[in-house]
């Protein structure tokens, strides 16, 4: 009889990570808004999101458990924030917008703690460095290097966008995660093929309630480029390969091949999330060709779907140390009527690795219950 | 031996989950579709259906094997509505027509499904196929 126990046990641990990293607008209702006070019971400082848990009392008496999100610990301590800025028994007011459905659950915009009235969990809103002025760092051979200058860190960190449209010097309107404001705009983002365009209006009527990343599948295509934590960039010319270290997402990498050797033509690849990428210099622009993917994941935020005809080239140009401009463009004849291009920029963080960040490591904990 | 039996169950839940959490995000058509379709509950003649996208029309092949049939499907993708024709073979070698319609649910879902009416031959049935 305790053998069945525990495999009980173990199915509710593996089945959490499908709630890994849910995007906001699939977990949140933000047009909603809720606000109690309470006991703190338990904190999970823990990727993606950090959780603490509050025993809420209702007028009757009845106390009902809590669940509150409140940020990315790897966020929150670089704003100075720690695990122990909270401890159980910590009496809390609370404001934030409610889980979408029936859970007790909550993503804090407010924590204030009700013994001294002190605002917790508030970023610091640091000024960024100015590195626009300083000269991209180069290899003895001329070549821009994509990773930090010699004898110093850094890394890639936050993107200018979270969404791939195509550049056609139109705004649409949508939130972070992709979720277009206007379900009419849909036309606007890319040359979608019928079904395309229909899946795509799935996706976002169903608030991305069937992304892949949500459980912690490996953010291929371009969108390890739009995740939060950074990259970065392992240039090996002595053996023609330039890695991409994935700081979000799975904690992946994809490898870049700089020897020469022909993109391939899917049908004789291994099929698989970032695909086979071939690389090579046109002047300070690296050149990436990218075939090979497979249609276990979405390419971008937002759902833009794609199948396993996609190839993108990638260019990637450094004109200055803190800046590295990002275009892509997509071609795949199966789910778009012609290729299209889009991009955005990435900000240097300098002086700094990326941290330790696993997508489901507190799957569990917070969401099992 | 108590042990080995948990750790195959464990394993095989694994691989269970696994399986649920990796789904083909592409054309939701593309894939294999096993079901089944009869003109009463308990009469069910089983069904296979391979479906490929390759940009223009869904190339398909109904019961893959000896006895497979080129299969011609449409979808409305206003409606997911699914029009499948093909001429199989019947038990005594019988060329018979196939005309169904479906209608494609729970289009995210790995396991989406399609299912309506069913007509082969003479014969007016229902059907319903789930993405393997």
């Amino acid at each position: 009889m305790r053998y069945p126990k525990a495999l009980g046990l173990a199915i509710l641990v593996l089945a959490a990570p499908a709630w890994g990293q849910r995007a906001k607008s699939a977990a949140y209702d933000s047009s909603q808004k809720v606000k109690f006070s309470g006991i703190v019971t338990r904190i999970d400082w823990v990727n993606p999101g950090a959780f603490f848990f509050v025993n809420v009392k209702d007028s009757i008496g009845t106390v009902e458990n809590w669940a509150v999100e409140f940020g990315n610990p790897l966020d929150l301590e670089k704003d100075g924030w720690k695990s122990t800025s909270l401890h159980i028994g910590d009496a809390v007011n609370v404001e934030g917008s409610p889980a979408r459905g029936p859970a007790r659950q909550a993503l804090a915009t407010s924590v204030i703690l009700a013994k001294t009235g002190a605002k917790l969990f508030v970023p610091s809103n640091k000024p960024v460095a100015k590195l626009a002025s300083q000269p991209a760092p180069r290899w003895p051979n001329g070549h821009v290097r994509l990773g930090p200058p010699p004898g110093k860190k850094g890394y890639w960190g936050t993107p200018s966008s979270t969404v791939l449209v195509e550049e056609t010097g139109t705004k649409i309107p949508m939130n972070r995660d992709g979720l277009l404001a206007n379900i009419e705009d849909a036309d606007k983002v890319a040359p979608f093929q019928p079904w395309a365009k229909a899946v795509y209006e799935y996706r976002q009527r169903t608030l991305f309630k069937d992304d892949p990343y949500n459980r912690c599948m490996p953010p291929g295509g371009v969108r390890h480029f739009q995740s939060p934590y950074g990259f970065q960039f392992v240039e090996q010319p002595d053996i023609d390969r330039i890695l991409i270290l994935i700081g979000g997402g799975d904690r992946n990498w994809r490898t870049i091949y700089t020897d020469g050797r022909p993109v391939g033509h899917k049908d004789e690849l291994v099929l698989t999330y970032y695909g086979t990428s071939t690389g090579h210099w046109d002047g300070d622009t690296l050149i990436v060709e990218t075939v090979g993917f497979n249609e276990k994941f979405w390419f971008t935020n937002g759902g833009l779907p794609h199948t396993e005809a996609l190839h993108l080239t990638e260019r990637f140009t450094r004109p200055d140390l803190g800046t590295l401009k990002y275009q892509v463009t997509v071609d795949d004849p199966q789910t778009y009527t012609r290729p299209w291009t889009g991009g955005w920029t990435i900000r240097w963080v300098p002086d700094e690795e990326i941290q330790e960040y696993f997508c489901e490591e507190n799957a569990e904990s917070t969401f099992v219950r | 031996m108590r042990r080995r039996v948990f750790h195959l169950g464990c394993l095989l839940a694994c691989l269970g989950l696994a399986v649920s959490g990796i789904a083909q995000q592409g054309h939701p058509l593309t894939g294999t579709w096993n079901g089944d379709w009869g003109t009463t509950p308990t009469q069910r003649t089983q069904l296979t259906v391979v479906m490929n996208w390759d940009g223009k029309a869904v190339n398909t092949v109904i019961n893959p094997g000896p006895n497979s049939a080129p299969g011609m499907v449409t979808v409305d993708v206003v409606t997911w509505m699914v029009h499948i024709e093909g001429d199989l073979k019947d038990s005594s070698g019988k060329t018979v027509h196939v005309v169904a319609d479906g209608k494609l649910e729970d289009l995210g879902n790995y396991h989406r499904t399609i299912e309506g009416t069913w007509r082969q031959g003479g014969a007016t049935g229902n059907f319903k196929l789930t993405r393997d």
